[in-house]
């Protein structure tokens, strides 16, 4: 009976597949040109410009140059945008849980005054766009005397607020008010029973949160272009604009391709493993028809 | 449950203060400085002069910034055709029960996931490079003349295509999850009824998306609002009027740039709100011209 089972999902219905074959031309011909992309970048940050110009970047005549990579990372500066990307995402990602999960907590537990006022006024920033934020904070900044690294963190922390919030408050809701009960009878303090029983039981929703905003943080470009003086605390996104930039006059065509594979490798990583997660998250949170 | 009054307060305080400093001020002050001269960004209120619609009158009168419009508007309509139709075609393809489904769907929305700048690099160094660019060597496989891309009369549309791509995905699972929401037995119905495919998406799927395209194309249209980063990858020096839209033009009258001989964040203000009132209107419109109908299943 088994063997049987086995054998008839092994076979495949011909028919049925011919009548998918225009679905499966489509899908394979967007996939074919992902991977020509992406395999040709990685060809060329292996190359020298002038296979790339005679197009025999996967002859690989003078072997692999690995050393795009070396030049990259060291004299290109890409270790330090590597550098600053990873501290701004992870130290943002840790701050922004710190504001939302408290309010998302008490949101989603309590009528109190003022609450519905906040639940809105999240939803609705979500769609602000940050062009009608970028100049009074920009001038907030200056009077407040902050800069660089630490204004682009705190930036990135209240950027996301209102998305972690907000998904967070969803999943708090789902949570039975009987694990309060019972730890409210057994005497454990409400701010305790948040951060001992309620906060672990809706871990999973804070892991995808994360992903999301780690990626975030990670791509951002138009806050870091506009609050970074200077390279050395510039995120990956400013930093590449500025070697293609440079390109030009050095003529650096391996290692322009190689800080890209750098800079793209982190949340391609992170997509390989946990796509799954990411894509269910997508549509999870705030997409409703 | 007791109400604990003091923990409602710590627990919600910081938020509240986010949302108050990062987005309530900003857009007040914002909304005020468009009816104001006011030259530098960091000027405090006390040097900004009343100047009622002078900004809204000096930008609708500037030939960039018209420029910058049609070319927003122009990706917005076109682009979003063609997005939203190919976003549509995809996500029916992976649902229709191919096999690979989820590897497919992943490598589709892959673009999103990746830095746009590496994204666009890709584009402007590879697929549209005269010398050994992909398209040029399809062109010429074909025996045609080599084409120049990234010259002035393409450039608009290579960085409106290179953006479509990497957009495509995001709305394919919005589309996706959709389509899964809508039973099976309907279709297998329709199919018992003799209905064939194209019937079956046009009088089934489409009419039971119609909440999931609102949310898509409002979407779409604050994603082209504040359309900034492609633009400033294929013109990364100089704003050309080919590429330019109006967050650069923002950006450019506010922070500086190239022919700009006076800043104006008072004009850049005025951008910032027409671009918000745009937003708006378009999701006031597609409220009212998807509303009334929405089917129970």
């Amino acid at each position: 009976m088994k063997n049987e089972k086995k054998a008839y999902r092994a076979k495949i219905n011909w028919h049925r597949e011919l009548r998918l074959l225009p679905g499966y031309i489509i899908v394979l011909l967007w996939l074919a040109f992902t991977v020509v992309m992406l395999g040709w970048i990685i060809g060329a940050s292996l190359s020298t410009p002038r296979d790339i110009y005679q197009g025999q970047i996967f002859q690989f005549s003078t072997g692999l140059h690995w050393e795009n990579y070396a030049t990259a990372w060291n004299v290109q500066n890409v270790s330090v945008f590597f550098g600053n990307s990873l501290l701004y995402s992870v130290i943002s990602c840790v701050g922004v849980l710190a504001i939302s999960a408290p309010a998302a907590y008490v949101l989603s537990r309590w009528k109190f005054t003022g609450g519905k006022a906040l639940r809105i006024g999240l939803v609705i920033a979500m769609s602000v766009p940050v062009i009608m934020v970028i100049m009074p904070i920009y001038s907030l900044s200056v009077q407040w005397g902050l800069k660089g690294r630490v204004l682009l963190v705190i930036l990135y922390i209240l950027l996301r607020v209102p998305y972690t919030t907000i998904y967070l408050l969803d999943f708090f809701s789902t949570l039975s008010r009987a694990y309060e009960e019972a730890a409210y009878l057994d005497g454990c303090s409400a701010p305790k029973t948040f951060l001992k029983i309620m906060l672990p039981l809706v871990q999973p929703a804070i892991v995808t949160v994360t992903i999301f905003n780690f990626m975030s943080v990670w791509n951002e470009f138009f806050m870091a272009l506009i609050f970074t003086s200077s390279e050395s605390m510039a995120p990956v996104g400013v930093g590449l604009l500025n070697i293609i930039n440079a390109m030009k006059q050095t003529g650096q065509m391996g290692g322009m391709f190689a800080a890209v594979i750098i800079v793209f490798l982190p949340t391609f990583l992170l997509y390989i493993f946990l796509s799954e997660k990411i894509i269910s998250g997508v549509t999870g949170g705030g997409v409703k028809g | 449950m007791r109400k604990n009054k003091a923990m409602i307060f710590w627990f919600s305080l910081p938020a509240v203060l986010s949302l108050l400093i990062m987005f309530v001020y900003p857009v007040c002050r914002t909304v005020l400085m468009s009816f104001f001269r006011v030259e530098s960004v960091t000027a405090t209120v006390a040097d900004w002069s009343f100047y009622g619609l002078g900004n809204y009158l000096k930008i609708f009168k500037s030939a960039s910034f018209m420029t910058s419009m049609r070319n927003m508007l122009l990706i917005w309509f076109v682009g979003g055709i063609i997005t939203l139709a190919l976003a549509m075609l995809m996500a029916v393809v992976v649902t229709s029960g191919i096999r690979g489904k989820k590897f497919f769907r992943a490598v589709i929305y892959l673009p999103n996931i990746i830095s746009a700048v590496a994204l666009a690099t890709m584009w402007i160094q590879y697929i549209f490079n005269y010398d050994y660019g992909m398209l040029n060597n399809i062109v010429q496989f074909f025996g045609g003349e080599k084409v120049k891309w990234l010259g002035t009369d393409l450039k608009f549309w290579s960085m409106t295509g290179s953006f479509i791509f990497g957009s495509v995905g995001y709305y394919m699972l919005i589309y996706i999850s959709g389509i899964e929401g809508i039973p099976q037995d309907l279709y297998e119905a329709a199919t018992i009824d003799g209905a064939g495919k194209v019937a079956q998406f046009t009088r089934i799927t489409l009419p039971l998306l119609k909440g999931v395209i609102k949310t898509s194309i409002t979407f779409w249209s604050i994603n082209t609002t504040t359309f900034f980063l492609w633009t400033k990858m294929f013109s990364p020096i100089d704003t050309e009027s080919s590429t330019i839209v109006p967050v650069i033009y923002l950006y450019d009258m506010v922070f500086g740039g190239k022919g700009i001989t006076q800043r104006d964040a008072g004009a850049g203000a005025a951008v910032g709100v027409v671009l918000t009132l745009i937003i708006i209107a378009v999701y006031l419109v597609t409220e009212k011209l998807f509303k009334g109908n929405d089917l129970e299943y």
